[in-house]
């Protein structure tokens, strides 16, 4: 392992993020990021962007689609008995 | 609800019936799919909110997309990525009878967008102020989220959707939106960096509440900066 130094781990920031590098990849971003303030505030913004839009999209789908959407097959499955 | 008859082929069908065979299949397939189908409904609806930004529409697309997925069930291979299998033909279904019906975002024909344009984080903002820029976003209302995201285009959202919500892999995602796994990351990529800009901007209206960013001297992110 070594420090890959701040481009390296800014050019690789999202994809550390997003779970898409190699394990050797992965550890050298890592171990940059716990010795960089900038790098470790950079990653950070993009681990709470991540979370906020989790936090934005939570829906829950209304009551009657689930009904709405067993009825529509049981019709089909019954259509073709 | 459902004649009971149905769930009872195997003793109501009459005996020597060519079809007995095919109806058990038919019945234990309809089952599984009630059974490992059906839990993803509200991911799935919730995908189609941030799709057509329209409820109503929403819950036609989940509509067509389980009547879709239940007829073609048969073409499904048990074991692989059932969640993923609906989504592409949630987003199959989508393209085909939705996606005419949508306004353009406002931030449309993104992708002709340069680089410089997007913003670039590194020459933006200052390191002092990126932990504020992150605790800013942290705070940030859902609402002002949803309309930031309904504000970037369509193939970004979905992008930034698949990915940071549902957690799938670029490569997923790639299938879902049949498109190259670059085209894949580079819209996820702008996505993410168009949807922290307008959250930055809008905390930083906020901090300055009637003052326009623009005009605010020191001001490290926002549209004020020069790019």
């Amino acid at each position: 392992m070594t420090d890959c130094g701040c481009d390296k781990a800014k050019e690789s920031l999202e994809e550390y993020l997003h779970n898409e590098l190699c394990k050797d990849d992965a550890s050298d971003i890592r171990e940059h990021i716990e010795n960089c303030p900038e790098c470790s505030g950079e990653h950070r913004v993009g681990l709470v962007l991540r979370e906020a839009v989790q936090r934005a999209c939570q829906e829950a789908a209304p009551e009657d689609l689930r009904d709405q959407v067993l009825a529509r097959i049981r019709t089909i499955q019954a259509e073709h008995a | 609800m459902i004649p009971a008859t149905l769930e009872r082929t195997e003793t109501d069908w009459p005996a020597g019936s060519v079809s007995l065979l095919d109806m058990a299949e038919q019945s234990e397939r309809h089952d599984r799919f009630e059974e490992q189908a059906l839990p993803f409904l509200d991911q799935l609806y919730g995908a189609a909110v941030r799709m057509t930004k329209n409820p109503q529409d929403a819950q036609d697309l989940v509509q067509e997309t389980f009547t879709k997925a239940y007829a073609s069930f048969g073409s499904y291979r048990d074991g692989t990525n059932l969640k993923a299998w609906l989504y592409r033909i949630m987003t199959n279904s989508y393209i085909n009878s939705y996606r005419k019906r949508q306004r353009e975002p406002y931030l449309g024909a993104i992708d002709e967008l340069e680089d410089w344009q997007l913003g670039d984080a590194q020459s933006t903002t200052a390191s002092g102020s990126r932990s504020a820029e992150a605790e800013a976003i942290d705070r940030m209302p859902e609402s002002v989220v949803k309309n930031a995201l309904n504000a970037i285009s369509e193939d970004f959202r979905m992008a930034v959707y698949l990915a940071d919500v549902e957690g799938f892999s670029y490569q997923e995602i790639a299938d879902i939106m049949k498109t190259p796994v670059g085209t894949v990351m580079s819209r996820l990529h702008r996505g993410r960096r168009l949807l922290r800009d307008l959250l930055s901007e809008y905390a930083a209206e906020q901090g300055h509440s009637v003052v326009p960013t623009a005009a605010a001297p020191g001001q490290k992110q926002g549209k004020g900066v020069s790019r």
